[in-house]
């Protein structure tokens, strides 16, 4: 069966030739197996049909490619099954690292790639915003999350949203800083990782200061003799 | 499926003739809160769900783990001012001991199901212990009847959260274990309400109007939390 989810799996292989294109969402079909095959690209008006209209049809190849990156996460590139299966779950330093090795392959695409996802679809909306953030806000979130699931990581209440603030926040500086100079992100995201754990710990420490000084309160009203 | 009936109704009708004392029942929630078994899916992960029945699943969890949070520190208010009293004082401390089970609980369904806990953790604390703590300052019998009022409330929502869950598919084994915590939790709340009944709640003063305002802005809570 023909579907466009299949084709766009088919179409992921050929992004770092073809770029986020309609063309490589055209050619797609030439990668079927051989009972099904076509021997002419798909045609403009079904890249439309199946897609969407102009540069929708982009936007959903650019989306597809996120989802699978996403889903790429945690997993070693020889195998398909979690690593947590077999060993320990992997660090959240590693997931991010292989993230932004999966960019590499499509990197010289991605600016433009993005500014396609920033770009509002209404007139209306451009009018009143003419760079749409929510995307992008969402990439990196997503990636925080499940940098976080695959991690195993437990925070609970408002440190679930601290957590993955701060590394949707680092993620994203490191994927910037990709764009920019790749040979350096590597390091430059080692180096905002360890300043971000070393936030950490003293915030918790001040954390802790504050429950003692709580404590001491709950302590002085009890003897005060008012209960 | 009989005998499982049967069971049920021999469960309630001891908790209406029983002080309190629930430590020798099989109960649903032991794989959450023992010995982790790192191979149960049931355990684990998380089924493949559609957009409706995920929703369903986040809003029901999402409330769930904010009403423990907030359940807990009521019992925290409640104990900070009436904990040295010989009689009540225990009984709160097992209420609270057994919330504690809970939340665990509800924490670990969070982060297995993936959901987004609400943003209003810190509200509900705040608001939970000042509740508790001001009940508790008008007496022992308004804390009852702050405790009966919450236990009321929270006892329909799980029952209506489990009508709810009927709609989620019982492929995946964590969905119908999660029935099965819904409901041990539900029985739990309302052997809480039993409690707060037997110990005078009703004599608090003005318990219509305060189980009426304790009620409504639980319900409201509950709402709220659903959403954000």
């Amino acid at each position: 069966m023909l579907s466009s989810a299949r084709l766009l799996k088919l179409a992921l292989p050929l992004i770092p030739t073809h770029g986020f294109t309609r063309a490589a969402l055209a050619e797609s079909v030439l990668a079927l197996p051989a009972s099904s095959q076509h021997t002419a690209p798909l045609s403009d008006t079904a890249v439309s049909a199946l897609f969407g209209e102009g540069d929708d049809a982009r936007r959903t190849l650019i989306n597809a490619w996120l989802a699978e990156g996403i889903s790429q996460m945690g997993k070693t590139p020889s195998s398909t099954s979690p690593l947590e299966q077999a060993s320990p779950r992997p660090s959240v330093r590693d997931i991010l690292h292989q993230r932004l090795r999966y960019n590499e392959q499509a990197l010289q695409y991605l600016p433009e790639a993005f500014a396609c996802l920033a770009t509002p679809t209404s007139i209306t909306s451009m009018m009143l915003t003419p760079l749409d953030p929510v995307p992008a806000v969402k990439h990196a979130v997503g990636i925080a999350d499940e940098a976080c699931c695959v991690s195993g990581d437990q925070s609970l209440q408002l440190s679930w949203y601290t957590r993955r603030a701060a590394l949707a926040g680092i993620y994203t500086a490191a994927e910037l800083h990709q764009l920019a100079s790749p040979k350096t992100a590597h390091a430059f995201l080692d180096s905002l990782l360890a300043s971000s754990s070393k936030l950490h710990a003293s915030v918790e420490e001040i954390g802790l200061f504050g429950g003692y000084v709580m404590k001491s309160w709950q302590g002085i009203i009890r003897s005060s003799g008012i209960f | 499926m009989l005998s499982r009936k049967v069971l049920f109704s021999t469960r309630r009708l001891n908790t209406l003739h029983r002080p309190f004392s629930n430590a020798s029942k099989t109960v649903a929630s032991v794989v959450y809160t023992g010995s982790p078994n790192a191979h149960d899916p049931a355990v684990n992960s998380t089924p493949e769900l559609t957009p409706e029945q995920h929703q369903i699943l986040d809003t029901a969890l999402r409330v769930d783990q904010a009403g423990e949070v907030a359940a807990n520190w009521i019992y925290n208010g409640q104990l900070f001012v009436l904990g040295r009293d010989p009689k009540v004082g225990p009984l709160i401390q097992d209420m609270w001991d057994q919330e504690k089970k809970h939340l665990m609980v509800m924490d670990k369904l969070q982060v297995q199901h993936r959901i987004r806990p609400t943003v209003l953790s810190e509200v509900a604390k705040v608001a939970g212990f000042a509740l508790g703590a001001a009940t508790a300052l008008m007496g022992k019998e308004a804390a009852m009847a702050c405790t009966e009022a919450v236990e009321t409330v929270i006892g329909e929502h799980y029952d209506d959260q489990l009508k709810e869950m009927e709609a989620l598919p019982s492929t995946h084994p964590s969905i119908p274990l999660l029935r099965d915590v819904v409901k041990e939790f539900r029985d739990d709340e309302l052997e809480h309400l039993d409690i707060a009944v037997e110990n005078h709640s009703q004599r608090a003063p003005a318990h219509a109007l305060l189980s009426t305002i304790v009620g409504a802005g639980c319900k409201v809570a509950i709402e709220v939390c659903k959403r954000i």
